[in-house]
């Protein structure tokens, strides 16, 4: 089961497990992201943004519905951190 | 340097194999990158990029071959001295209806890449005389040398040789052009290959049909381009609609209009939907195919709410990534190389109907923003144009080129005509809530 799911945890330790996925799932070597870099502009097209989502499902529990998929939330691991963190609190 | 091949693969053999679906009739597999610069482009500077470029990677020069009828397609270059830099060509235009015409000449000006060199460069300056207001560059090549990222990358690498022309070797990494070989053992592989060609079996239960169902003697490659702007690029939403299950869902709104029209019958539209394999952040190979294809699956009747249908749109997707399909296919169009040509279609659904999707749409992304200049001049606006088969007869491709959102509608005179093209614009246009750009 995921640690992630057991225990409380801070949006610093969730951008840091987003940007790892990111990285290496995603990213091309040597082509690191950072916790608030603009994921588009890093590149990030749709599908790599769905896998993106499909992780945070595995990992965190839970699917971020089509409403929720605004700038404010999408724009780098720190904010998809912040609403996942927020998410959480709120279930 | 003895002759080098590059084996075909993936999507491009079943652009090849699509085309025994339209015999006897000379099909373009054409597309065009138009860049347009704040003035002329010297052809020269393109010419002693390209002669550079041979010295490091053959394939613009090459020619395609097959060794044997059931040999393997593959792009075929002899050593460097034997090397042609494929053509530059350069023409003057007074108005954009002459450039316009240019264009759609190189678009259906089909290649035979058995014979010519499988690209081409057209530099045009526009405006009136004496004095040229600005220039466009326009890359064609025969669609399965490189998708449309590659002809991106191919420029870049061009204009990194005109900025660097008195050094001796590029600065930097050495580049990869093409793929490296998938390094999971071939039963695995030969596994997912097998999982992909049964889901493709599931896809549909009836053939799709297309504008150009029907279509008998299919008419000249064309496309018809506008550029916008977003209206406010922050706006709630906007993030959304640059996500291409939005852009889908709003394309086939536009297509059922047609479809009403037509009245043509409420079956699935069947859509191929690219991914870029490459990773991010880097430009990634330039020739040979890097793309997977998701296959999405919705009713005319459906897309009267585009968002409910963008939300089922990106369902779909997400249930296509996490059942492994999009890496199923990637992998089964690897093994393309080894079937013969004759084969290919067979797990396509409708291809005994000779009709293989409803529509072509795609999103290319970004032009990237390391290109704002490039030999000597800056770079204003840049876009995709595909030309597409006779059937389906039309696609609709955007593409952005820094804050210019391009949209592309390429269509068969024959599949649809003027006014139908001017309206699935309209619709797209009002459905994103863009600004014309004059």
């Amino acid at each position: 089961m995921p640690t992630a799911r057991v225990r409380r945890i801070e949006p610093e330790e969730v951008a840091a497990v987003l940007t790892a996925f990111i990285n290496t799932s995603i990213m091309a070597r040597g082509h690191p992201l950072q916790p608030d870099d603009d994921l588009e502009l890093a590149g990030l097209d749709s599908m790599a943004l769905l896998k993106v989502l499909l992780f945070i499902e595995a990992e965190f529990g839970f699917w971020i519905p089509d409403e929720d998929l605004v700038q404010e939330t999408v724009r780098s691991p720190r904010t998809l951190a912040l609403y996942i963190c927020r998410r959480r609190r709120q279930a | 340097m003895p002759g080098r091949r590059l084996p075909l693969r993936g999507a491009d053999l079943v652009l090849i194999a699509m085309h025994s679906l339209c015999k006897g009739r000379d099909v373009s597999s054409n597309t065009l990158l138009v860049v347009e610069c704040d003035g002329p482009i010297a052809p020269e500077r393109i010419r002693r990029a390209l002669d550079r470029l041979l010295d490091f990677c053959p394939w613009p020069a090459a020619r395609l071959r097959r060794p044997f009828p059931w040999g393997r397609l593959h792009w075929a270059a002899g050593p460097r001295a034997a090397l042609v830099p494929p053509p530059v060509r350069h023409r003057s235009v007074a108005s954009r209806e002459e450039l316009h015409a240019e264009l759609e000449s190189e678009l259906s000006s089909v290649i035979d890449p058995r014979r010519d060199p499988p690209l081409r460069f057209l530099i045009v300056d526009c405006g009136p005389e004496p004095a040229r207001g600005h220039g466009v560059l326009v890359l064609t090549w025969f669609h399965p040398l490189m998708d449309p990222r590659g002809g991106q990358n191919l420029l870049r690498h061009l204009a990194r040789f005109d900025q660097e022309e008195n050094q001796a070797t590029p600065r930097g990494a050495p580049w990869a052009f093409t793929p490296q070989p998938d390094p999971r053992p071939l039963r695995e592989r030969g596994r997912l290959a097998r999982q992909s060609v049964h889901y493709m079996r599931t896809l549909t239960a009836v053939a799709p049909v297309s504008p150009g169902t029907g279509l008998i003697s299919p008419g000249r490659a064309r496309f018809r381009q506008e550029s916008f702007v977003e209206r406010d690029p922050q706006a709630a939403g906007s993030r959304a609609m640059r996500e291409i299950c939005w852009r889908l869902a709003l394309v086939g709104r536009a297509m059922a209009e047609l479809w009403e029209r037509r009245g043509l019958p409420d079956v699935p539209f069947l859509v191929p939907i690219a991914v870029d394999l490459r990773p991010k952040g880097d430009p990634g190979p330039t020739f040979g195919n890097v793309l997977a294809f998701h296959f999405a699956r919705f009713k005319p009747s459906e897309t009267a709410n585009v968002a409910a249908l963008a939300s089922a749109l990106r369902r779909q997707m997400a249930d296509a990534v996490r059942d492994g399909q999009i890496e199923a296919n990637s992998v089964a169009m690897e093994f393309l190389q080894y079937r013969p040509l004759s084969m290919m279609l067979r797990d396509l659904p409708g291809t005994s109907e000779r009709e293989t999707f409803s529509f072509n749409c795609a999103d290319v992304m970004d032009f990237p923003a390391v290109l704002g200049s490039a030999f000597g001049r800056r770079i204003v606006n840049a876009y995709h144009a595909p030309a597409v088969l006779p059937r389906p007869g039309i696609g609709v491709f955007f593409n952005r080129c820094a804050t210019r959102s391009n949209l592309v509608v390429s269509w068969i005179e024959g599949a649809a005509a003027e006014d139908e093209v001017g309206r699935i614009v309209e619709v797209v246009r009002e459905g994103m809530g863009w600004t014309r750009i004059p």
